[in-house]
């Protein structure tokens, strides 16, 4: 018997047609949504790292498998998303969206087109490490995440977990900083680490907002009760578009699986790993990520028909002799999956 | 202040040295006493100008950045020691910091509060000055003396009436001795006027005086021998026998059984503390007084003869030419800390025993077979107890073949037939506990689904055994061998329903079965089927087909997930984890290269048998798939996680009982690839339930998963289905409940109902806990009380008021009348035996069983290891309140398979205890899930309807 694939994935990301949204309402357990678009956040850098603004959509190359794309939606910064003509959803795509299954029959409604809102902020998690392994600078930890948490102006929403051996969503995302900042103070610190189950935990959380969405980690490290690997979670904010941060100090720099994953994890994501001398020295991470939100381009893409059920390799390049001197950095691929248990 | 006590005696000090702990809490009180000087007279914080806020952030440990009255400016921490305390208690720091920055007046109430102290804090203090302790002040007397601390512990936990009686008969200083022994085995002591309330009751006061040295009407000497003898035991036997039922007290104080039994229990090791560990000592001598069992001539009933267990206990007895010797050799082994000891043996034989009727007893044989084997297969016999109709023959067919995959020394084949096997007959025992398989071949399809397994030495044979094996049990349960996946997986999700409501959910539970097998990314088994049908016809002579190679092509479709590490690193960071072996393999399996080519009917036998890993994965995941736990994220996001389950014990060195429950390995170890588990598909509901707690979000700042209770609850939710209960016994599981509140409630205006009411549930509840519900009766306060009780306690409250009192039962309530009225109609239906059945829960570690039931014991204390399960155990409560609830909003028993284990995992997210018995808190969650529930708050999932609705 031929394997049945569903043509649905984890929300990859900033748009969501109503009728996915209507699917997964029917089962709380459960997040059943297809791919109908697929969003890139992408930072353009110089070699000095100073942000690249200006482009435009024709600017970039997208491929997906080597197959090019069409950009939909282009969106740079905080500015409104531009809706671009002739993109729109690849007929074998929309038909499984709805049907299910490959080759079915066209959709009922056209897909939902992005409202300026949408695009123009971000949605913040943080995620705190409150186990035994930052006992000792767990107060001046609690004070840069709430520092971070003040400066935050480009992000409209803003959510506060922290994690030991397990998650604890103290502030659910809200634009409410004061009630977040209250969250941040009432943490305490202590028992096992399980960084990479919590993590998974947000990044499914996050999957489940639209727009753009970021995840950042205040840890220094060591992961002693995940059951969960780091791999697995990786893949999971790649295939949902979910950028992550992580902010640690060089005392996570000791211990090298931690330093690993932080800088690949985050990389792969399109976020940044950040090691500052310590917690009080955190400035330059925040500013960098914010600058990050405030300069990203997001684009959009329905992808062509293509036969690949699994990994999915995502190439961004900017056209042009002139701009090959910029650096790149966004997710490189996700994975097509059927449908995922969720809290 | 009890709380306070008991983590002071608990986690302040480590070998007699203070720990970290004990220093923060010490700060922590400096802390508070700061702050309270600087509050005043009048109790309130008060910084009137961001100028004059110096002295306050001192305390905190704190300072502010930036200055004061700027829009930037904010708190920072200076001395971490002290901001550390400040964040950890509370202090409103996000409040003080607006109203700097405004510069705004800041105040705070902080008032000392009044708390409950037993008798005058001078007790306390004056015996810590006579300890050269020196405090002047309660608090610091608990904090500088761990001895004083645990008493305050124990006697907190003893009836008022007692720990009053015993600080006049005896004196907390003379107490203080056995502070250890009375924290371990005090709660159970009662004294009633002037009397100890002995177990067994006024009939054996006299062996008690005899044992104890001392009379029971003289309180003070009678617990001061009890405490003081033989270093704790003697208590630790006391405090066992008064756990059990009053029925089996009766047995265990008849004659001489009390002196003797005891004999037998100190002898092993007197000189032994009973009081020396982190734990009670001697769990397994509760599990064998809760459930040994007894011929109607007042003997104890044992499994077989004596003789039998002089050959089983071997070397370890000399005397066993009677049962009652054979009880006392038990009694005896329960004092050594062993897996698989004599005891654990009798302990599960009597269950499997005590299950089939006296006509079908076990054999001799079969005894000594199951007992020989014991260390290795013992995990497995409980489902021997949970299905009484498998004969001799089947559990000797069982030993026997699993002996000898067990012993297959290639050991990938090993690996790959125990898992084939085992889930086999992990989908067996499913569909026979869902009713599938009729009775009349219960025995006869196991020993048909094991025959396949006698004689398999190659992977084809495997895959050939393995598919028989199914096919069998296919054919036991829908009269045909051959069915699709799809089917199977429908079978396993339930009876075919006759109504749409039924159907809906019904799929609904099939629907969450396949996503964890298409999350697994698990081959179908019609694929396996086809492929090795086409490689078999190519063995005779057919030509390989496009769809043959197509098929062996799905094979190769799984990916390894994207590594993050390279294999260097995974081999430098973690060492000694070959968790992906399995999958390796299969990722690098290529049929087709060897169908494409030309080869020989051997090549393409061998071939064939690389298909035997797969089989057993998807069958394993059939098996991960029915036991799901309710919010499960392993299953879903690691696609590895049933492809590295280790039967062999390949991935891990020394493991050597395979056959046991599993084991995770990989937890904590990022580079390892994830956590798997290693062992036998044995208690497989549990473990998953173990591997999945800390998924579920704690909804209280700073609680943390249960995980003395959480697993056994969970597992409770997944084996637990409801597809043969009718509306009518769900509403007598209700009236039920109703009925024990309503005897409550009328027992607040009549006290001879009280009594029987206060005697009835004290079988489930301390003496501490019987006095505050009888005082709390007697002051008219019952709602508070009704609140704190479990449904259990309702339910057993009403069953037995019923049995004991039939005359009565209809005059105190509607729901008495009601109740009544229904088990009149439907007497079958309605019977405690079915609703134990359907609305119990599995008790692996107390009964050998998982199979259903409600075991109406009292909440067992916490014990370490294995025994930790036995805490968990005792909650059964769930099944009967979501019942209850589902009763009242009219929603369908059949809803129920999929309300149970949401409503479940809501309670356990908002579980806040403060100590390892906190039943209360247990009650609190469960209530508070409810209300969401009834509020509307939870959702009724796709395919639902209230009755009303349809």
């Amino acid at each position: 018997m031929a394997k049945r694939y569903f043509l649905s994935s984890w929300l990859s990301i900033g748009l969501l047609g109503t009728g996915a949204w209507t699917a997964a309402q029917d089962d709380p357990a459960q997040i059943r949504v297809n791919v109908n678009l697929v969003q890139l956040n992408v930072a353009v850098t110089d070699a000095k790292g100073n942000y690249v603004t200006g482009l435009r959509p024709q600017d970039f190359i997208v491929t997906e498998d080597r197959i090019p794309e069409k950009v939909a939606t282009f969106e740079e910064g905080i500015e409104p998303a531009r809706d671009l003509a002739d993109a729109n959803p690849p007929v074998g795509e929309i038909a499984a969206e709805n049907t299910g299954q490959a080759g079915g029959q066209a959709p009922a409604d056209p897909p939902l087109q992005p409202s300026v809102s949408r695009y123009s902020d971000a949605s913040v998690f943080i995620l705190f490490d409150t186990s035994n392994y930052m006992y000792r600078g767990f107060v001046f930890a609690q004070d840069a995440i709430a520092g971070f948490v003040r400066s935050l102006q480009t992000a409209s929403k803003v959510a506060f977990y922290s994690y030991s051996r397990d998650l604890s969503r103290v502030a659910p995302l809200t634009t409410d900083r004061t009630q977040v900042l209250q969250g941040v103070r009432s943490t305490v610190a202590g028992d096992d680490a399980a960084l990479y189950n919590c993590l998974l935990m947000t990044v499914k959380d996050a999957a489940r907002i639209t727009g753009r969405k970021v995840i950042v980690v205040f840890s220094n490290g060591p992961d002693n009760a995940s059951l969960v690997p780091p791999e697995d979670v990786a893949e999971l904010a790649q295939s949902t578009g979910t950028i992550i941060y992580m902010v640690s100090t060089q005392e996570a720099q000791l211990e090298p699986i931690s330093t690993a994953v932080f800088e690949r994890m985050s990389k792969a994501t399109g976020g940044k790993a950040y090691f500052a001398k310590s917690w009080r020295d955190e400035t330059k991470a925040f500013a960098s990520i914010r600058d990050d939100l405030a300069h990203l381009y997001s684009l959009s893409y329905y992808p062509q028909p293509n036969s690949n059920r699994g990994w999915r390799t995502i190439t961004v390049r900017l056209v042009g002799k002139d701009l090959q001197k910029y650096h790149l950095r966004t997710r490189d691929g996700y994975r097509l999956q059927q449908t995922k248990a969720s809290e | 202040m009890p709380a306070l006590a008991r983590n002071v005696e608990v986690l302040g000090y480590q070998v007699g040295q203070r720990t970290e702990y004990l220093l923060l809490l010490e700060r922590y009180v400096n802390q508070a006493r700061e702050l309270q000087a600087l509050a005043g007279p009048g109790n309130e914080i008060r910084v009137a100008r961001c100028e004059d806020a110096g002295p306050l952030l001192q305390v905190l440990g704190y300072h502010l950045r930036n200055g004061c009255g700027q829009k930037d400016a904010s708190l920072a921490a200076l001395d971490p020691e002290s901001a550390f305390l400040t964040i950890d208690s509370g202090f409103p720091l996000t409040r003080l910091e607006q109203a700097l920055i405004s510069n705004t007046p800041f105040s705070y109430p902080y008032v000392p509060s009044q708390v409950p102290v037993l008798f005058a804090a001078s007790d306390w203090t004056n015996m810590n000055r006579a300890r050269k302790q020196g405090s002047p002040d309660l608090l610091d007397a608990f904090l500088r003396d761990p001895h004083v601390a645990r008493l305050y512990w124990a006697l907190s936990r003893i009836d008022p009436e007692t720990r009053n009686d015993l600080q006049r008969s005896v004196g907390l200083w003379n107490l203080l001795s056995y502070a250890g022994v009375l924290d371990f085995y005090g709660t159970q002591i009662c004294i009633r006027s002037g009397k100890v309330l002995v177990p067994g009751g006024t009939a054996a006061e006299p062996a008690w005086k005899d044992l104890v040295g001392a009379s029971p009407e003289s309180p003070g000497e009678f617990v001061t021998h009890l405490l003081s003898q033989d270093r704790g035991w003697l208590a630790a036997y006391f405090d066992t026998l008064a756990r059990v039922s009053q029925t089996q007290q009766a047995h265990y104080t008849q004659g001489s059984r009390l002196r003797d039994l005891y004999e037998a229990f100190r002898e092993p090791d007197p000189n032994a503390s009973a009081a020396g560990a982190s734990f009670r000592k001697a769990p397994s001598l509760l599990v064998l007084f809760t459930r040994q069992q007894w011929l109607p001539n007042g003997e104890p009933r044992i499994p077989g003869s004596p003789d039998a267990w002089k050959q089983i206990a071997g070397k370890h007895t000399r005397h066993l030419n009677h049962p009652e010797q054979v009880l006392e050799a038990m009694v005896s082994f329960s004092r050594l800390d062993m897996e698989s000891g004599p005891l654990q043996i009798y302990l599960t034989l009597s269950e499997v025993d005590g299950k089939r009727p006296p006509q079908r007893g076990l054999s001799p044989e079969t005894m000594l077979l199951m007992a020989r084997a014991y260390a290795d297969f013992g995990s497995w016999y409980p489902i021997f107890s949970e299905f009484p109709e498998l004969t001799d023959a089947s559990i000797t067919r069982f030993i026997n073949v699993a002996g000898t995959l067990d012993r297959t020394s290639n050991q990938q084949l090993r690996g790959n037939a125990l898992g084939i096997f085992q889930a086999n007959l992990g989908l067996w025992q499913i569909l026979a506990r869902q009713g599938e398989i009729p009775k009349d071949q219960l025995d006869s399809s196991w020993q048909r689904i094991i025959d396949p397994f006698d004689k398999v030495s190659s992977p084809a044979q495997l895959f050939d055994g393995g598919y028989k094996s199914l096919g069998e049990l296919m054919l036991a349960a829908t009269g045909k061998a051959n069915r699709s996946q799809d089917e199977i997986i429908d079978l396993l999700a339930g009876p075919p329903q006759k109504g749409p409501q039924g159907e809906k959910i019904r799929n609904e539970v099939a629907g969450k079965m396949r996503l964890v097998i298409d999350d697994q990314r698990l081959t179908p088994l019609d694929t396996l089927w086809e492929l090795s049908d086409g490689m078999k016809a190519m063995e005779h002579g057919a030509p390989a087909s496009k769809n043959l190679i197509a098929l062996a092509g799905e094979l190769r479709e799984f990916e390894m997930p994207r590594p993050i590490f390279t294999e260097g690193e995974k081999d430098q960071w973690a060492p000694g984890v070959f968790s992906q072996r399995h999958a390796e393999l299969q990722v690098r399996t290529d049929l087709a290269k060897v169908i494409e080519q030309p080869t020989t009917p051997a090549k393409l036998e061998a071939a064939r048998g690389q298909i035997a890993p797969f089989l057993r994965d998807t069958l394993v995941g059939l098996n991960y798939a029915y036991y799901e736990p309710p919010g499960s994220q392993i299953l879903h996001i690691n696609p590895l996680f049933v492809r590295s389950h280790d039967f062999s014990g390949e991935t891990v060195q020394g493991e050597e009982h395979l056959w046991q429950p599993s084991t995770l390995f990989g937890i904590g170890a990022p580079a390892g690839g994830g956590a798997y588990l290693v062992g036998s598909l044995a208690d497989l509901p549990y473990v998953l339930a173990a591997s999945e707690q800390d998924f579920i979000s704690p909804e209280n700042v700073q609680a943390l998963i249960w995980q003395e209770l959480v697993p056994d609850v969970l597992a409770g939710a997944t084996v637990t289905r409801w597809w043969s209960v009718s509306p009518h016994e769900m509403h007598a599981v209700a009236l039920y409940q109703q009925f024990g509140e309503e005897l409550l409630t009328v027992s607040v205006g009549n006290p001879q109902l009280r009594q029987k009411v206060i005697s009835i549930l004290s079988d489930r509840m301390s003496p501490q806990r019987a006095e505050q519900l009888e005082q709390a009766l007697q002051s008219k306060n019952v709602k508070s009380e009704l609140a704190r009780l479990m449904p259990a306690d309702t339910f057993y409250l009403a069953a037995e008021f019923r049995q004991r009192f039939p005359q009565e039962a209809a005059s105190w309530g509607t729901s008495g009348e009601a109740l009544d009225k229904l088990s009149r109609q439907y007497s079958a239906e309605v019977s405690l035996e079915h609703i134990s059945k359907d609305f119990g829960i599995p008790h692996p570690a107390l009964a050998q069983n998982y199979g259903r039931e409600l075991l109406n014991v009292k909440p067992f204390p916490a014990f370490s290891g294995y025994f930790s399960r036995l805490f968990g155990e005792s909650w059964d409560s769930s099944n009967l309140y979501w019942a209850r609830l589902a009763d009242e909003k009219s929603v369908s028993p059949v809803t129920l398979n999929v309300l149970s284990p949401q409503l479940t995992r809501l309670m356990i997210s908002k579980i806040f205890a403060s100590d390892f018995e906190d039943w209360p808190a247990v009650v609190r969650a469960m209530h508070e899930a409810g209300d969401d529930f009834l509020q509307g708050k939870v959702a009724l999932q796709a395919g639902m309807q209230t009755t009303a609705q349809r």
